[in-house]
């Protein structure tokens, strides 16, 4: 699933923001040997300090699995700044409708090969549908993007193939870098989503995203019965009905229930119960 | 095509609130507001299609200080639909009086971010159904995004100071099509001299456009010629 963190957001997301700052470290720094900064296990340059929009590619668990970085051509970016030499030091293109995408990694460690779920081309396919769409929904119709060989090749295999490049191909660290083409066509989102077999909408809302990491959280934190003692039967009974509600009003009610009958349990139990209601459920 | 386009309308203080009641007319929108800041000018620019009275009571009260459809919708890189921002308490204390104003509370705020730290926010607003307006959105989205995008640079670039440092910098490809469009070719036509796609013309097109602050390729090409960027045809 795609999460866009931007600076409207990021707040709320500052541990999903680190995770991606060390994932871009290991492929920039790491494995393509480009010259970045690397603080703190974390690779952060002068346009993150700008407000880019990221958009974030998530496993089930919710572990940053691929993220890129967009910002305006209006404004300072990379082919503007620092990728002149690709540029051969002509002036870069600017224009309201077309955005730059940067640092576009996918964690080749976690995922693994072949086309399922979890695997690098379907993290790669994903958030290439999701940075489409998010263009394309803001009005966007043209991406430059600065990217390696290996990714080129990704993108022509995946039914997404550039349209075409701008300056020249330059060597960057262990491999070359070039400025690709690629237009948020309703042609091309198909044709990636068909390769891919990617029907579904690809985002994920941020309240949802809040929740699965509060869930998350909740669950390595503490589960409600740390103490593997199996559940009681009202125990059993909260699970049931917390699983069961739909909405927000119905999981209140639930919590309500807990609270009233708290003398039945220790206060350490009525604290997980209410704190990890979700954690608590998939283990019943 | 009829185009909202500034260039068409007399030099004066309120061709900006005329611009902007143009693009209500064309893209079926209430009201409009365009706001700007220029950190190496000192400069803060302001022009609204709304009603004196309630210009007058967002001044007094000194709501600009706390208008999240300004400090929040900056901060984004895409236009900021205001459901994104109704949750805040200073949304609601703004929008709480503009609706004793009539202004409704949906709309969209399309930022732009210049060379130079610059900041420009245009804003649209219309009173309608969330389906309509869902609707409405992705058809004017592209359209808004270019004409905030002019509007800014125009705004921008009415200062001496920062008219000379807005001097047009085209890379030796758009100068190569714009001379090409001067001489009368179509972008098909460029493209096949060229030997590139008809779509990579366009966007060279395109971003020679913006940079001339044109919105049409002949405007763009009578401006290059007119700073000796290019030769007559």
């Amino acid at each position: 699933m795609i999460l866009v963190v931007d600076g409207l957001n990021r707040h709320l997301f500052g541990e999903v923001l680190d995770d991606m700052f060390e994932l871009r470290a290991r492929v920039f720094g790491g494995r393509l040997g480009w010259d970045v900064n690397i603080e703190d296990g974390k690779e952060i340059d002068q346009f993150d300090h700008l407000d880019p929009a990221y958009v974030i590619g998530l496993d089930d668990e919710g572990n940053v699995v691929a993220a890129v970085r967009a910002l305006q051509t209006t404004g300072p970016h990379m082919l503007s700044d620092v990728f002149s030499d690709i540029l051969c030091g002509e002036a870069p293109m600017r224009s309201a409708t077309m955005w730059e995408s940067t640092r576009f990694c996918v964690d080749t460690q976690r995922l693994t090969r072949g086309k399922e779920k979890n695997s690098v081309s379907y993290a790669t396919c994903e958030l290439m549908i999701g940075s489409l769409e998010y263009c394309r929904n803001a009005g966007i119709q043209d991406i430059i993007t600065v990217i390696d060989p290996v990714m080129n090749r990704v993108l022509k295999r995946s039914n997404c193939a550039p349209y075409d490049y701008v300056g020249q191909t330059v060597p960057m660290g262990k491999v070359p870098a070039m400025a690709a083409l690629l237009d948020c066509s309703e042609e091309r989102i198909s044709g990636l989503r068909e390769f891919a077999d990617i029907r579904h909408d690809v985002f994920i809302e941020e309240e949802e995203a809040l929740e699965m990491f509060e869930a998350k959280k909740a669950a390595t934190l503490s589960p409600a019965n740390r103490d593997h003692k199996p559940l009681t039967d009202l125990e059993k009974y909260f699970v049931e009905q917390m699983s069961s509600a739909k909405t927000e009003e119905e999981r209140q009610a639930v919590l309500k229930l807990i609270e009233a009958l708290s003398d039945t349990f220790t206060p350490e139990q009525k604290t997980a119960l209410l704190q990890t209601p979700r954690a608590f459920a998939h283990e019943a | 095509m009829d185009i909202v386009d500034l260039s068409t309308l007399p030099e004066q203080d309120t061709r900006y609130d005329e611009f902007l009641r143009q693009v209500c007319d064309k893209y079926e929108m209430d009201h409009a507001a365009y706001a700007g800041m220029n950190p190496a000018a000192g400069t803060i620019h302001g022009h609204v299609t709304y009603g004196d009275d309630w210009k007058a009571h967002y001044q007094e009260q000194g709501l600009h200080l706390i208008d999240p459809t300004l400090h929040m919708s900056q901060r984004s890189i895409a236009p900021v639909d205001w459901s994104r921002l109704e949750r805040g308490k200073d949304f609601q204390r703004v929008f709480r009086d503009a609706h004793d104003f009539g202004i409704p509370d949906q709309g969209i705020t399309i930022p732009v971010r210049g060379p130079y730290g610059d900041i420009g926010l245009l804003s649209a607003v219309r009173e309608c159904s969330r389906d309509e307006w869902k609707k409405l959105v992705p058809n004017v989205i592209s359209d808004l995004q270019s004409l905030a995008v002019h509007i800014h640079d125009n705004v921008m670039t009415s200062d001496t100071i920062s008219r000379m440092l807005y001097h047009p910098t085209l890379s030796s490809r758009e100068l190569e099509i714009l001379q090409w469009a001067a001489a009368g070719k179509s972008q098909q036509d460029i493209g096949d001299i060229l030997s590139i796609s008809h779509r990579t013309v366009e966007v060279h097109l395109r971003s020679s456009r913006e940079k001339l602050n044109a919105l049409t390729t002949p405007q763009a090409v009578g401006r290059a010629i007119g700073i000796g960027l290019i030769y007559p045809g």
